[in-house]
């Protein structure tokens, strides 16, 4: 059912907002954040499901169909796997980004805690 | 030369600062300096392609190429487009020319840093620009979720690129954490577009969108609108700008408030009127009520600010609230006026952060209550400065006049009294803040003199005599940008279905509409005169008294803590989401 996957895609969502809205500290908030990005692919994902569809591989179809044939529906959408395929290289990048700024806080300001890292405020 | 030879040359707008963005930190070994000066050159590269454009393109033929010849085959577009506009033209051009200046100031201002680090500067700074004019003049809403991603990962390294100063790690990660919750939401919103229509070219969406909208639509518009809010630094969504542009280096903060923002803004104009059909959704009131929020918190906000940077910074979502409004008129004039003050946001904000450098780089100092005495010792900072002021102030002839003027006209032609009312409001507010900042640093008298004083480079004086006769010209030449500029660009956003066809069919585009305005309207004068003695008496009273209490409270709400200012992010997302999906 891909009402599950939807279900479970707003939880893991929610999970990783959670985090983000409560935990001070930083590697936990950049671990609610990972959460939340891994909840929009499996979203978008799902959003590209058809009932009873192959995967997008359009070359040398099984059961004696033609490519055109398949591409008229027995398949998932190829542009929102795509979607994902690029939010996932971005992501990784992202994350990069996200640890080495935690590693640079932690070494200015010898804590993880986002709360005894606000100099500026007002 | 033609539009397919015009068409063909519009994608090395964004190649050739990418190109320069790989090679500056292998030029970089070479010499020193030379990765930047590649930058400036590559940059006014990238304003070649968009100048031959121009003629055509605000003439209201819209120039539109198909990256790799996947064009549009029955109505249906695979292939990423690249349509040059005159509303997107307008950024564009902006985004590579004021980079280009402030690329010279940083030319001279970090010519002392070592070879890695003005490499990964110069890298970084064109990645930015690239992203800002492919947003510009993208036609695929995928690909403007690309280069949304591209600005943002180059502007974290910007952000914390002076990473020896603690607060500069603090800002990098607070525009880290809301930033990705806006890709978040904007990588939604576009899945759920694409899977309600099938398509992401925006000219496609607007002929899928005008049979009709449905929940999944307006849910999709409302986090597109809270995502692409977050870039803007509209409130609620704010609460990275201010310490982003405290944070890095003076270039950066023009580069950020001046260019960098209106990304979010452009993107919003487009989605509400050239994919959305108008009047299908909530949209305009929804932008409405951000950009008035946006236009006085950030007023007020920016009154009470000590650091002049910040102050600035807050300025800017006051500023970008002021341009919301406009849009959210949905009138030839307001729109007009948006457009319009976007470019000279765009000039004097600039200006405004290059002179903040400026006094920090000579004087060391960055906070209101150091300051003092400027005036005698930076004569030419202190004339770009209140230029700068007198334009936001929007005094004739400067150029706010002109821009405020249009949108104020749109507002009583709409009814929306109430709102040209706290307009008015934020802007008496907005004038206090800027005069108290001019007095505080450049006229009041500092007993102390200033410690050994560092003297202002060719760089910085050119970067901001660009900037300020720009300005000055944006403000002198209202008529010729009013019909060459304005007009064309408001036509195109407010015609959507003619946008859509010249994307997709190859037709023209909108002819553009005659946007009027009486420049020397008595009531308009009145009102700028009465407002600035307004301010005047505001701003001396306020350094007077102690801080009020609803000014104490408003900046308690900015606790500085990145959670809190994720959950107003949220916040904000969830209601803009459900007032659009609920909305009919």
């Amino acid at each position: 059912m891909i009402v599950v996957n939807y279900l479970a895609a707003a939880a893991v969502f929610c999970l990783g907002l959670y985090a983000v809205l409560t935990r001070r500290n930083i590697i936990k908030m950049v671990m609610g954040l990972s959460l939340m990005e891994a909840s929009t692919y499996l979203f978008v994902v799902s959003v590209a499901y058809r009932a009873r569809s192959t995967a997008p591989v359009l070359l040398n179809p099984q059961d004696g169909k033609t490519p055109a044939e398949l591409a008229k529906g027995d398949v998932a959408d190829p542009v929102l796997q795509n979607f994902c395929l690029t939010a996932i290289v971005i992501g990784v990048a992202l994350t990069a980004v996200f640890l080495a700024v935690a590693v640079r806080v932690a070494q200015h300001y010898r804590t993880l805690d986002a709360d005894k890292v606000r100099a500026m405020r007002g | 030369m033609t539009t397919p030879v015009l068409a063909a040359l519009l994608p090395l707008a964004v190649v050739i600062p990418l190109t320069g963005a790989v090679a500056a930190p292998l030029l970089a070994r070479l010499s020193r300096r030379l990765p930047l000066v590649v930058s400036v050159v590559a940059l006014a590269g990238a304003a070649v392609p968009l100048a031959l454009a121009a003629p055509s393109v605000f003439s209201g033929t819209v120039v539109v190429h198909y990256l790799g010849g996947w064009v549009p085959v029955h109505g249906a577009a695979l292939g990423v487009g690249f349509a040059a506009d005159p509303f997107g033209l307008v950024f564009a051009l902006a985004f590579v020319v004021i980079g280009a200046l402030l690329l010279v100031s940083t030319l001279s201002q970090f010519g002392g840093l070592g070879p890695r680090e003005l490499g990964g500067y110069a890298c970084l700074f064109q990645l930015l620009i690239a992203a800002l004019v492919g947003s510009a003049l993208t036609a695929d809403l995928f690909n403007l979720f690309v280069w949304f991603e591209v600005a943002a990962l180059s502007s974290y390294g910007l952000t914390g690129f002076l990473l020896e100063r603690p607060v500069a790690a603090e800002a990098a990660f607070k525009i880290l954490v809301l930033t990705t919750l806006a890709s978040f939401l904007l990588f939604v919103g576009i899945g759920l577009l694409y899977a309600g229509h099938g398509a992401l070219n925006l000219a496609q969406l607007h002929g899928s969108l005008a049979r009709g909208t449905r929940t999944p639509d307006r849910i999709a518009l409302g986090l597109l609108v809270a995502g692409f809010a977050t870039k803007a630094g509209l409130v609620p969504f704010h609460g990275w700008l201010p310490d982003a542009h405290t944070a890095a280096p003076g270039p950066v903060s023009a580069l950020f408030s001046g260019l960098m923002v209106s990304m979010g803004v452009l993107a919003i104009g487009r989605l509400a009127f050239q994919v959305y059909a108008s009047g299908s959704t909530a949209v305009l009131g929804v932008l409405l009520v951000l950009g008035l929020a946006s236009a006085l918190l950030g007023a007020v906000l920016a009154l009470a600010q000590d650091d002049l940077k910040r102050l600035l910074a807050y300025d800017t979502i006051s500023q970008m609230g002021i341009v919301v409004v406009g849009l959210a008129t949905g009138t030839a004039a307001g729109v007009g006026g948006a457009t319009y003050h976007f470019v000279n946001h765009a000039l004097f904000k600039s200006l405004l952060f290059l002179c903040a450098g400026a006094i920090l780089h000579a004087n060391g100092v960055e906070r209101l209550s150091e300051m003092g005495s400027l005036v005698r010792r930076m004569p030419v900072v202190t004339a770009a400065f209140v230029l700068g002021v007198l334009s936001i102030v929007g005094v004739p002839p400067f150029n706010s006049y002109v821009s405020l003027g249009l949108i104020h006209d749109a507002l009583h032609e709409t009814h929306q009294e109430a709102a040209y009312v706290l307009m008015l409001v934020a802007q008496v507010v907005t004038i206090a803040a800027l005069g108290r900042a001019t007095w505080l640093a450049f006229f009041r008298r500092r007993p102390q003199p200033y410690e050994n004083p560092e003297r202002l480079r060719a760089g910085m004086i050119t970067a901001m005599s660009g900037l300020g006769v720009c300005c000055v010209a944006a403000g002198a030449l209202p008529e010729q940008i009013l019909r060459y500029v304005v007009a064309p660009a408001q036509a195109t956003l407010l015609h959507g279905s003619a946008y859509a066809r010249a994307v997709l069919d190859g037709g023209r585009g909108a002819a553009p509409a005659p946007v009027a305005f009486q420049y020397g309207n008595v009531e308009e004068l009145v009102t700028v005169a009465v407002s600035v003695v307004v301010a005047a008496a505001l701003a001396y009273g306020y350094l007077r008294i102690r801080e009020p209490v609803p000014v104490r409270a408003l900046r308690a709400v900015h606790t500085g803590s990145v959670n809190d200012y994720a959950a107003y992010a949220v916040g904000g997302a969830v209601l803009v989401v459900a007032v659009l999906a609920l909305a009919i």
